[in-house]
């Protein structure tokens, strides 16, 4: 048995009221002038018995009128065969499907007691969801339904764990995956210029093929250094664009001000607040080849200003100083950098921040490969039986006998109480008549 | 008045008597049941002076039968006296609360002590004898007369149980207070000292005063009829006993008894007239049974 209320449970203390009372109210010996007492003697049979409790059975009564009222409050449930069996018997089911999918119209093997469809942009997001919602159910064997032509990568292993266990998992291929899929995965830069790039996807092979794009695409970073410099950097764009970097559209730039330099650093720059440059700037703090290059530099940015708001450093020199810090500001993202034009450093922060302006589009969704059956066999489980319901969820419980125990009870107290008082009241009668 | 079954019976019933308030009239109605049949006055006094013979008529006693004169004339005459000096007798009354039971509503043993006494004022004052009264600290000596009649029955009347009373005392004030031999009424319940009064009484007897003892008791105080638990409180002292009155009930019994048959053996050893009356018994037959009793 379980409680859906046990904290109502502390009301069994009130058990001491129904105790307290029989003990005020014990009815005292009626006083009873006498002539003489001397031939009344208190002997032990004939003292009159100072009970604690008195009248134990009416007590008894009223104890276990409290304690089942106190028991109804606190919710019980009854774990008994047939009440696990009901549960078992029904089904909560959640549908989760793919923009991809086709849409699920008959999936149930058994009636369910609820069912709720979850369409998302991903499986795991709506596996995700699925769960939560299952959790809120009432008690019943849980089951989550994906409907999906599953390519590689919906689902992966780790989606499937953070289910929990009792939860079945049922798989249904929905379509199929074309054999081929070509993707325009937007411009490259090149030192021959833009090129439109475009990648096949063929069972397990990918091949990818450039073409000349009509409306170019321009290098996204104006770099500010001194006149002396310009040949370096001239150099460090070449060598960038010689790696084919991924073009961004025109609307996301960057400056890259080498310090110190001739030109004043920036007076416009302000705090992040596009979400595409705070993108920008994390990515290029994740790069990895720029942090193995700053650290070969000795100094990093001297000004302690570079390391205060709005400035974020990006990459740190030996000395622990930033070698490069980012900011807003209207036009895009503003970089100020100590190293050297001619360093290493130079054309790796050049290629991580036209790297990171780029909005390169994610081969996910054009898979063409499915998860193989044999894996989505492993993952898939039976709704396990309910073994201990969440009693948040419980929507049925045994309240409803205790207060129909406690109706009865107070119709038994009352009748108790009506038959020792008539008694009484009859007793005294016949006194009242020998004396009379 | 007396109901009519109660007439036919020629007893009238104890509460029909104490509901009653005019003593003289009480006392006048238990006499009246009480000498019917009754040939001949139920007290001697010690001063009647022989008077004339007549003959003898079915009825008389045999004790004033002259038998000389029988043996002489072959008639039977019996003899008759000239009371010139009347009998003198004092009812003692206890007053102690004890004797206010069963209590409010019913006749207490007080209330039928009062009317056992008028009658008995009522009838030795209608022999012409004197009769006195101590109830309390209430004292009328003793006088013939219905003038002094109506006022013993108006102490009487007047008279409240309550506190404590001692038997000894009272019977040694009353049998000094005769100044020569007399009858001595004791109606009481003898809850009180039992030595010291048998004491006093046995020095009343021995004044020359015949004692007569009323023990006057309710039938609920012998039989203790009551099953509950009951506070009960001593109607002199006070004191309480919380007790279960059924549990209690046969050893109380016993008691009684035994306290009842000591006072009837030590006053038929003390040669004193002895009677027991219980409040639910008519007067005139309790005083019947005791007036029979004499004539023994």
């Amino acid at each position: 048995m379980i409680w859906l209320n046990p904290l109502a449970l502390f009301g069994l203390a009130a058990i001491a009221a129904p105790i307290l009372i029989h003990i005020l109210i014990q009815r005292r010996a009626e006083r009873f002038p006498f002539p003489t007492l001397r031939f009344l003697q208190p002997t032990r049979l004939a003292a009159i018995r100072r009970h604690l409790l008195e009248d134990l059975p009416l007590l008894a009564i009223r104890i276990a009128i409290v304690a089942a009222a106190v028991a109804a409050l606190a919710g019980p449930l009854l774990l008994i065969r047939a009440r696990r069996q009901a549960w078992d018997r029904r089904f909560v089911r959640a549908i989760v499907s793919d923009t991809a999918a086709p849409r699920v119209t008959r999936v149930e093997q058994a009636p369910s007691l609820r069912q709720e469809a979850f369409a998302g942009a991903t499986l795991a997001d709506g596996i995700r969801r699925a769960v939560f919602w299952l959790d809120t159910a009432p008690p019943a064997r849980r089951e989550i339904v994906i409907a999906s032509s599953f390519p590689i990568g919906s689902i992966t292993n780790a989606d499937v764990a953070a289910v929990p266990s009792d939860i079945g998992l049922r798989f249904e291929r929905a379509g199929a995956l074309p054999e081929k899929r070509t993707v325009a995965m937007g411009q490259v830069l090149t030192p021959g210029g833009a090129q439109r790039r475009e990648v096949t996807l063929t069972g397990d092979q990918t091949s990818a093929r450039d073409a000349a794009a009509g409306d170019l695409m321009p290098w996204p970073i104006d770099v500010v250094s001194a006149e002396t410099d310009r040949p370096a950097i001239d150099a460090a764009i070449a060598a960038v664009l010689s790696q084919h970097v991924w073009a961004a559209t025109p609307d996301r730039r960057a400056r890259v001000v080498l310090v110190p330099s001739a030109a004043p650093v920036a007076n416009d720059v302000a705090p992040i607040a596009q979400p595409w440059m705070a993108d920008a700037v994390a990515r290029i703090a994740r790069e990895a080849d720029l942090q193995a290059a700053a650290a070969r530099i000795s100094g990093g940015l001297a000004d302690p200003r570079w390391a205060a708001a709005p400035w974020h450093p990006l990459a740190f020199a030996a000395d622990g100083r930033p070698l490069a810090a980012a900011a807003g500001s209207a036009k895009g993202i503003v970089v100020a950098s100590a190293a050297p034009a001619s360093d290493l450093a130079t054309p790796v922060l050049l290629r991580s921040i036209a790297d990171a302006l780029a909005d390169v589009r994610s081969l996910q969704g054009a898979e063409v490969v499915p998860i193989a059956d044999a894996v989505l066999q492993r993952w898939s489980r039976t709704a396990a039986p309910v073994t201990a319901p969440r009693i948040e969820t419980i929507d049925q419980d045994d309240r409803r006998w205790l207060w129909l125990a406690v109706l009865c009870l107070l119709a038994l107290e009352s009748w108790v109480r009506r038959a020792r008082s008539a008694e009484v009241s009859r007793e005294r009668d016949r006194e009242h008549a020998r004396v009379a | 008045m007396c109901p009519p079954e109660a007439a036919k019976s020629s007893a009238c019933p104890p509460e029909v008597l104490a509901g009653i308030a005019d003593l003289e009239l009480v006392a006048r109605i238990v006499v009246e049941g009480l000498v019917s049949g009754l040939h001949r006055s139920p007290f001697h006094g010690y001063s009647a002076e022989f008077s004339q013979y007549r003959h003898y008529r079915p009825g008389d006693d045999l004790k004033y039968v002259d038998w000389k004169l029988v043996a002489r004339t072959d008639r039977v005459y019996t003899k008759q006296f000239r009371e010139t000096t009347n009998m003198a007798s004092a009812i003692v009354l206890d007053t102690s609360g004890s004797m206010d039971f069963p209590g409010a509503g019913f006749v207490t043993k007080f209330r039928y002590a009062v009317i056992a006494a008028a009658a008995l004022a009522h009838l030795i004052s209608g022999q012409g004898d004197a009769v006195g009264l101590l109830a309390g600290e209430r004292f009328l000596s003793a006088r013939a007369g219905r003038q002094h009649l109506r006022g013993l029955l108006a102490g009487l009347a007047s008279l409240t149980a309550a506190g404590g009373w001692s038997a000894a005392d009272s019977v040694r004030r009353a049998s000094e207070r005769l100044k020569r031999r007399g009858l001595l009424l004791v109606l009481s319940d003898f809850y009180d000292d039992e030595e010291r009064t048998l004491v006093e009484l046995r020095r009343a007897a021995r004044m020359g005063h015949e004692v007569v003892l009323f023990q006057i008791l309710s039938r609920d105080e012998i039989e203790l009829p009551y099953r509950r638990d009951l506070e009960f409180a001593d109607l002199e002292s006070g004191r309480t006993l919380a007790i279960n009155a059924g549990l209690a009930r046969r050893q109380y019994t016993d008691a009684m008894a035994a306290f009842l048959e000591r006072w009837h053996s030590r006053a038929g050893a003390e040669g004193f007239q002895y009677s027991l009356i219980v409040t639910d018994t008519p007067p005139e037959r309790a005083l019947r049974n005791f007036l029979l009793a004499r004539k023994v």
